[in-house]
């Protein structure tokens, strides 16, 4: 005999799950975000060698599908390196240079998107390249970065789902299992989609809430 | 353990018949989202509020909400109602569903591009309103959005990975079985990591050589 019915429970199951979702989301994005940085900040200072092999690895993890790369790192990692990858371990470190990967792209536009005459006029006055990148450039470009970053971390939201496969028990997860106990799909995964949906518009507000504030130095005033 | 990729070998068949599978889910399924994105445009450039409102909230719901949430949902959902139809229908109809909501943010946009002059024009050589639409708008809009379009399909073959966990036998499902059959999942899944790349920079390219063709006569003269 099993519980074919809903209990109370299973609303915590889902608050855990979508617990480990949204850690796993912070925890990978703040990865990926610092390391997508470094990429861009090797670019500008056009460190060769390791420019075309970040350009290379980016390209090749933004055109190949994240289940790929989750089995890659979770079943080929272990018997290659002779390390014990856990499914946690696995999605973060996949997560992250995924979203490292997207990262790099709009760090590399938003540098670039700043006028050259800009850095020429700073360098003149004798700052130093770091100076230009500290003062000059990562303002601006954090600002211009932050709306894609926004909609790059949404849909990074999305992807862990796919976490769930390898087996950590995220939101995913727990609406399968949920599903196969009820055998109820219609209301466990619109539950779970419902959650997914009010995650993800939370990520949004909270993009648009810090693009205001990082813009406010160049909104119009008014007269 | 050292990387031998000749024992992939006996499998190259194998795998490109799954690369097939994938090909023709994401062939149909790609017609099917243009339908349904331009259905959706057509209706989120209406004039009705409502009926603009109701397009908003199946885009926003779809973008927003995991794909293999969506894809569990109708797999797990349509028996239920009584619809039995096989993994490859099933995973066809999620992905145009899904695809359909990127789809007609493309063309809405290249609906919203066009010279209100061009429309104004039609208007006055006495077209109805169904010819400009059909004749006229969508014809210029579909062509602005090729590239954007490609990208929703670039998406779409990254996506159909995702299929593999519904029993689909694609690419990456055929993957699976010849890592349980050689025990070699580092190689299998780096061969595949590459080959998803390729497909995709193939796509691109196809996709570059097709938008300037369609758009030939916009091109500057070069002499």
């Amino acid at each position: 005999m099993r519980y074919t019915e809903f209990t109370p429970f299973d609303l915590w199951l889902l608050t855990q799950g979508l617990g480990v979702t949204i850690g796993l989301f912070l925890a990978t994005s703040l990865l990926g975000v610092l390391i997508g940085v470094v990429w861009g900040v090797i670019r500008f200072y056009r460190v060769p060698v390791l420019t075309q092999l970040i350009t290379f690895v980016s390209e090749i993890l933004k055109n190949s599908p994240v289940l790929v790369q989750l089995f890659l790192v979770f079943f080929g990692f272990p018997g290659l390196l002779k390390m014990n990858v856990t499914p946690v371990t696995a999605a973060l470190i996949t997560l992250s240079a995924n979203t490292a990967a997207f990262v790099y792209v709009i760090a590399v536009s938003a540098i670039e998107s700043i006028g050259r005459d800009q850095i020429e006029a700073a360098r003149v006055f004798g700052l130093t390249r770091w100076q230009v990148l500290r003062h000059v450039i990562a303002p601006q470009a954090a600002a211009f970065s932050i709306g894609p970053l926004t909609a790059l971390l949404v849909n990074q939201l999305q992807v862990t789902s796919l976490i769930s496969v390898i087996g950590v028990m995220d939101l995913a997860k727990i609406g399968a299992n949920l599903n196969l106990r009820t055998l109820k799909p219609f209301i466990v995964w619109t539950a779970v989609g419902i959650l997914y949906y009010l995650a993800a518009k939370l990520v949004a507000m909270l993009g648009s809430a810090l693009e205001k504030r990082l813009r406010a130095h160049s909104a119009f005033r008014g007269l | 353990m050292k990387i031998d990729l000749t024992i992939l070998a006996p499998y190259v068949g194998f795998l490109a018949e799954g690369a097939l599978l994938t090909a023709e889910v994401c062939a149909v399924a790609l017609v099917g989202s243009v339908i349904l994105g331009m259905l959706v445009a057509i209706a989120r450039t209406s004039q009705l509020a409502w009926v603009r409102g109701l397009a908003f909230a199946y885009v926003d719901l779809f973008r927003n909400i995991p794909f293999l949430v969506q894809l569990f949902f109708f797999y797990y959902g349509l028996p239920e109602i009584g619809i039995y139809i096989d993994a490859f229908t099933t995973g066809v109809i999620a992905l145009s569903i899904s695809g359909g909501a990127y789809a007609s943010d493309a063309i809405r946009a290249g609906i919203l591009a066009i010279d209100n002059g061009i429309i104004e024009a039609a208007e006055v050589s006495g077209l109805p309103r169904r010819v400009i639409f059909t004749r006229i708008v969508l014809p210029i809009a579909l062509r602005t959005s090729v590239r954007p379009l490609g990208s929703v399909l670039i998406n779409m073959i990254l996506t159909s990975s995702i299929l593999s966990t519904i029993t689909l036998n694609e690419l990456t499902g055929n993957a699976r079985i010849v890592t349980s059959e050689t025990f070699r999942p580092f190689e299998v899944y780096v061969v595949l990591l590459l080959v998803y790349a390729a497909l995709t920079y193939l796509v691109s390219i196809a996709i570059s050589l097709l938008h300037r063709w369609l758009n030939r006569d916009m091109q500057p003269e070069v002499n």
